[in-house]
């Protein structure tokens, strides 16, 4: 799994707090310049595997190497690396632009016409202190200290609460015209699956504290499809198969069945008048979210 | 190194914190006196503490530096360590700052025999008996000491929560009454006191160094696992 282009190397890595176990055994690597997804539900464990990478937090147990090295107390490293957290706290008596200039002294690669240019996209109010601001404006301040530093790694951190659609758009925009400019390893953590689906290359899922899919999205997006038709047809055709959910109204059924179709698989669906639409990938994880858990109650009461 | 002194331009985003409130404090507390000064009849010299205000404001000054600044310190992917020595460093430059308001205050006291009406509020003679670098030395070490015991409380608080902050504050108290009750047992409150006449404000200073380096070196290691 490891090559050269790995900068981030995670194995076994566990989180664990007095009660419950935040991160349990996650194993994964990140490669140069793509775009990750890191997603997954509330209390899945993202925000305390980003916050271990940057050395914010402390792992329990396991090996984790960015850069080929530890990032605490690791200057050379975390000058690299730039975390944008959803809650991030500014001093009191900070402005935007207080905390633009203090990121250009600590971000080797920051650029000010962009954070310039930023700052006007999303109409930011430069001289009003950050504790004044609204939510929208306050993840305003962390996504352009995101984008404009530029860092090699980049891990942001459901950035966009309180930011309106149109904001979201200009930050997806933004991070791809300028991540195509000047290609970075961005780790994206966020609960609107769909929205950011066309911008990340590999999806991490977390539940619990694991890791439940690790992949490229367009191997993500071929691992399931989309069944639609008349419920006798549809069911006829999901024999055997793994259904991950499964809905009807009336005569008519729509299944969705885990693997990859082959040729004969459509060529049987043709036969049977039926459709294959593609799952979305945030119903994809929804579906096996909810199917991991299942699996989970079931073990669960089996040892009961 | 760099980034160490980045951490200073960091810290000072805090103006009114490290600047304005302590000279603030410090005009009020003079005018305060002058005016409490100017109603005491007769030719006595007035002496009051109100120097000292500003220095009791740098236990605050202490604790905002790590709850308001540490947090952004993180997300600047500063180390802790590079986060410590440039926070002690801006407390160092800022008590330098008020130590030369308040011995230059001294001065001009000394000047005015304490501005025309007797009183004096900069100078007063156990912290001066060694001039006025001797009084700048012992001003720097209790502001720093000040600052070092905020920042270390709010550290306590901020790596292992109220309950334990209450603890440890206790448990210092219980050392201090432990102390004084031994110095009882032993009767040797005279010879305590003595000493410390003998000891002198720069005597008494450099034992405040050796205080502040033992309680700056324990608020690093309690900073070194603390989560933002």
């Amino acid at each position: 799994m490891t090559t050269s282009d790995t900068v981030i190397e995670v194995a076994g890595l566990t989180k664990r707090y007095r009660e419950t176990l935040a991160v349990d055994d996650v194993s994964f690597a990140i490669e140069k310049d793509k775009i990750y997804g890191l997603l997954g539900r509330n209390g899945a464990g993202k925000t305390t595997v980003m916050s271990i990478l940057t050395a914010q937090n402390f792992e329990t147990s396991g090996e984790l190497r960015v850069f080929g090295e530890h990032p605490y107390e690791n200057a050379r490293v975390l000058r690299r690396m730039c975390f944008v957290r959803e809650s991030q706290k500014y001093p009191d008596d900070a402005l935007p632009k207080h905390a633009f200039a203090t990121a250009r002294l600590f971000f080797p690669r920051w650029d000010q016409e962009f954070a310039e240019r930023l700052i006007d996209d999303f109409q930011l109010p430069s001289n009003k202190r950050i504790k004044k601001l609204s939510r929208g404006q306050l993840s305003a301040v962390g996504v352009i200290i995101g984008l404009a530093a530029r860092a090699e790694i980049t891990f942001f951190d459901e950035p966009y609460l309180g930011l309106d659609a149109v904001a979201r758009q200009i930050f997806y925009d933004r991070l791809l015209e300028d991540y195509t400019a000047h290609p970075r390893t961005v780790i994206l953590s966020s609960h609107l699956i769909d929205e950011v689906s066309n911008l990340i290359e590999h999806v991490i899922v977390l539940d619990r504290g694991r890791v439940i899919m690790d992949d490229e999205t367009d191997a993500v997006r071929d691992r399931a499809a989309n069944i639609v038709g008349d419920t006798a047809a549809v069911e006829a055709f999901a024999v055997g198969r793994e259904v991950i959910h499964r809905e009807s109204l009336g005569r008519v059924s729509a299944v969705t069945v885990l693997g990859t179709l082959t040729d004969a698989d459509h060529r049987e669906l043709a036969l049977a008048g039926l459709d294959v639409g593609p799952v979305s990938l945030q119903q994809l994880i929804v579906r096996t979210t909810q199917h991991a858990a299942a699996d989970a109650a079931t073990d669960e009461g089996a040892l009961r | 190194m760099n980034r160490t002194l980045n951490v200073i331009r960091m810290q000072l985003i805090n103006r009114q914190t490290y600047i304005w409130i302590p000279l603030i404090i410090l005009a009020g507390s003079f005018v305060l006196s002058l005016l409490v000064y100017s109603m005491i009849p007769g030719d006595v010299p007035k002496y009051g503490g109100g120097s000292q205000a500003p220095l009791w404001y740098f236990l605050a000054v202490g604790v905002q530096a790590l709850t308001l600044t540490f947090p952004f310190s993180q997300a600047m992917s500063v180390t802790r360590r590079e986060f410590y020595l440039g926070t002690l460093l801006t407390a160092g430059v800022t008590s330098l700052v008020l130590t030369v308001v308040i011995v230059a205050g001294g001065l001009v006291e000394l000047a005015t025999n304490g501005w025309g009406v007797n009183g004096w509020f900069f100078y007063l003679p156990w912290i001066w008996e060694s001039g006025p670098l001797g009084a700048a030395f012992f001003y720097l070490v209790i502001a720093m000491l000040f600052f070092i015991s905020g920042f270390w409380s709010a550290t306590i608080y901020k790596r292992f929560g109220a309950t334990w902050l209450t603890v440890v504050l206790i448990g210092l108290g219980a050392i201090l009454v432990g102390i004084a009750w031994l110095i009882g047992r032993l009767d040797a409150w005279a010879e305590v006191w003595t000493g410390l006449v003998t000891l002198g404000s720069v005597g008494f200073a450099v034992w405040g160094v050796v205080v502040a380096v033992v309680l700056g070196a324990i608020a690093y290691l309690t900073l070194r696992r603390t989560i933002p």
